[in-house]
């Protein structure tokens, strides 16, 4: 047990920066005055951690408040690791109202039911999410601190956003939020990426949209002088047009930062050129994946300079339509389908 | 422009130069000259510049366990190779191989204490360097024979009795080298045009400066074209009926901003039948020669991939460039690494990057 809190604590030296160490050991508040004092933060990292274990060892502090520590840390940079989002499904009457408190209480209870060997820890956020914190363990051992599953919910919303999920954890898990949350079931919602507030904002709309109008809005102040008065006016208004369509497909200003978008394709081979092909029975599958840092921001300089044709196919749009970044695409539904896949662990 | 005669003085390590006051009727043909259009202006390359081959032969898998050392197969298929361009190697001695390898194994040792081969985490104190001879990657006469070159060490504060590791390893190869062009060149000038290498950066560094000054050769590096990933898409999906290449990927990248890459993954059956309908469709006039390939089929393959890429997405995949090209045969990037997976498939891979050694190199 003891050698564990001993790595606990080396992994949480190494991973957070020297910079948010001090502000995040306040935030535990397990430290006394004068330990505060006494931490010297410009010293090594090494240095830094047999410090605190001598400090956790005065204070008889366990493996739970370390877990916390962890916690503490992992709210304040949630764009770290991969999250996976669910949908709950169905809600019952009474699931708006369903409020912390009584979520709290009615997770902690089923979950407990289920499994014997867990550690759960709940808490909010400043921005109204619940984070929260679950360390499984078997029949034969203790709940495995250094590989914790966390669960965001945002209440009153159907979205839950899971990072580190095992194949052990995830059934259960589903069964606990659904009763917790008053809903009848939760499926995959096929979104996943790097970014927790990226995925929110994605899911829940909240960046700049562009609404479409009928009347374009007065073209915006050019602030790179026009190069050649030809050119600008053959191509101007094509550009302009171009533009307002990948705004419009995509938001304006700021995108949330995703990172992949998957599609299986499996429809047929459909090319006039190429009889042999068109007639075959079975369907051409492939996998088409695109990456980038920032995907949706690709994506929308993609359109505007032409490369992807205007008005932008309804597969690439429905990412931030649909708010979905796996995609199967078969011959018989008009757009992307709907259907889920099996979870990446 | 005779390059071949200041070579020949230069060369101090037979003592006797070498006059190669050439006379008007043996200028060695340059490459290009060779293959292009004759023209006896040809003084510029680039207007006689000849593309890669139109056509080439499919390619055999061909069972290379009986004819090439195990080991030495076993090397070639299991890691990635940077590859390089070289120049004709003047008197270069397949039989003096023994002696190369001490000759660069002293030159490695003296480039480190003149301070100019260092890595600082490696310390090694000793070198053992070999160079062997690897028979039976090359079937036509013409073809000088395969080298394979490794240079074993030990880390500085190893134990005795520990055996020394391999660090570097690197070949020089010529696979169904054009014949013309073999033969052009003058007697003393071995060609052994694609060069492999995997390892530590310095040491490479230090192989290639040997060779180039013991026997006068230029090294380049070797970037792949897009004309020869889209062969290595074609050739290496022709193959599946004869080794599952288990998946066709293409790697793209868009410029974007910021930059777009797309992943492109064919199923291998789909893969194989549209590549059969591309070949029927193209050679359904002539059917004698069904073994050889021509570039038309392969940009009709990719052609055929993009559009219909281009009917889900509405992204033409020609606004980007083509990175990489991967199998379960082998994998080919266009910064120039190469990965042969299949020891079957090994000489169509070769006689493909010969090609392009060739075409690349300045003389």
């Amino acid at each position: 047990m003891y050698d564990t809190s001993k790595l606990l604590l080396q992994r949480l030296v190494r991973r957070i920066p020297t910079q948010m160490l001090k502000a995040t050991l306040d935030k535990w508040g397990r430290l006394t005055v004068e330990q505060r004092q006494a931490m010297d933060f410009t010293q090594s990292k090494w240095a830094l951690t047999q410090k605190l274990l001598s400090v956790c060892e005065e204070n008889k502090l366990t493996l739970t408040h370390l877990a916390e520590l962890e916690m503490i840390h992992a709210m304040e940079n949630p764009n770290q690791g991969m999250w996976y989002t669910f949908q709950l499904l169905e809600p019952e009457n009474d699931a708006q109202s369903v409020e912390l408190t009584q979520f709290k209480q009615q997770f902690k209870c089923h979950l407990s039911e289920l499994l014997r060997q867990m550690s759960v820890k709940i808490k909010k956020h400043t921005d109204e999410a619940v984070w929260i914190r679950i360390a499984l363990g078997s029949s034969f051992s203790k709940p495995n601190h250094l590989k914790p599953t966390y669960v965001v919910h945002y209440l009153q919303t159907p979205y839950v956003f899971v990072r580190n999920l095992t194949s052990k954890l995830k059934p259960l898990l589903s069964q606990a939020l659904t009763l917790a949350t008053r809903h009848q079931g939760v499926k995959e919602a096929n979104l996943s990426g790097r970014n927790l507030t990226s995925i929110r904002d994605l899911l829940m709309r909240q960046y700049q949209q562009v609404f479409p109008t009928k009347y374009h809005s007065p073209p915006e102040e050019e602030d790179q002088p026009v190069l050649n008065q030809h050119i600008e006016k053959e191509q101007g208004g094509v550009a302009a047009h171009r533009r307002h369509m990948a705004h419009q497909a995509f938001g304006d200003g700021m995108l949330p930062q995703l990172q992949s978008a998957v599609y299986m394709l499996d429809t047929k081979f459909r090319d006039p050129n190429n009889r042999t092909m068109t007639e075959r029975e079975e369907t051409f599958k492939c996998v088409v994946k695109f990456s980038s840092i920032n995907l949706l921001e690709s994506l929308r300089s993609c359109a505007s300079s032409g490369i992807a044709s205007a008005p932008v196919t309804p597969l690439l749009s429905s990412i931030p339509l649909k708010g979905r970044n796996y995609f199967v695409v078969t011959d018989n539904t008009p757009g992307p389908s709907s259907q889920g896949h099996q979870t990446q662990n | 422009m005779d390059p071949l005669s200041e070579s020949g003085m230069r060369t101090p390590h037979n003592g006797a130069v070498v006059q190669r006051r050439s006379k008007t009727r043996s200028y060695r043909q340059s490459y290009r000259s060779c293959l292009g259009t004759a023209s006896r202006l040809g003084v510029t390359p680039a207007l006689t510049a000849r593309r890669l081959n139109a056509s080439r032969r499919a390619a055999k898998p061909q069972n290379l366990a009986d004819k090439v050392n195990p080991e030495h197969l076993a090397l070639l298929v299991k890691a990635e190779w940077q590859l390089s361009y070289v120049t004709p190697l003047y008197q270069f001695r397949h039989t003096q191989l023994r002696s190369y390898s001490r000759q660069l194994a002293a030159f490695i040792v003296a480039e480190k204490q003149q301070g100019l081969a260092v890595e600082v985490s490696e310390l090694h104190n000793s070198y053992r360097v070999s160079l062997s001879v690897v028979q039976g990657l090359t079937e036509s006469e013409d073809d000088a024979e395969t080298v394979l070159i490794q240079i074993h060490s030990k880390p500085m504060f190893a134990r005795q009795d520990e055996p020394q590791r391999s660090v570097w390893s690197g070949w020089l190869t010529c696979v169904h080298g054009s014949p013309e062009y073999l033969r052009s060149l003058p007697k003393d000038f071995t060609c052994l045009p694609l060069f492999g290498s995997r390892g530590p950066e310095y040491l490479s560094r230090v192989v290639k400066s040997w060779f180039q000054k013991t026997f006068d050769c230029c090294f380049g590096s070797l970037e792949i074209n897009h004309t020869s990933l889209q062969w290595f898409a074609a050739l290496w999906t022709d193959c599946h009926s004869q080794s599952h290449i288990q998946h066709l990927r293409m790697l793209w990248t868009i410029p974007a901003a910021p930059p777009l890459q797309i992943t492109y993954t064919v199923d291998p059956q789909d893969a194989w039948d549209l590549w059969n309908s591309v070949r029927k469709e193209a050679t359904a006039a002539v059917t004698e020669d069904a073994a050889s390939i021509d570039l038309e089929e392969v940009t009709g393959f990719l052609q055929a991939l993009k559009s219909h890429f281009y009917r889900h997405f509405r992204l033409d995949l020609s606004a980007g460039t083509l990175q990489q090209v991967s199998t379960a045969l082998g994998s080919a990037k266009s910064s120039g690494r190469i990965k042969m997976s299949n020891s079957r498939h090994v000489i169509a891979t070769l006689t493909l990057l010969t090609e392009c050694a060739l075409l690349r190199m300045p003389i």
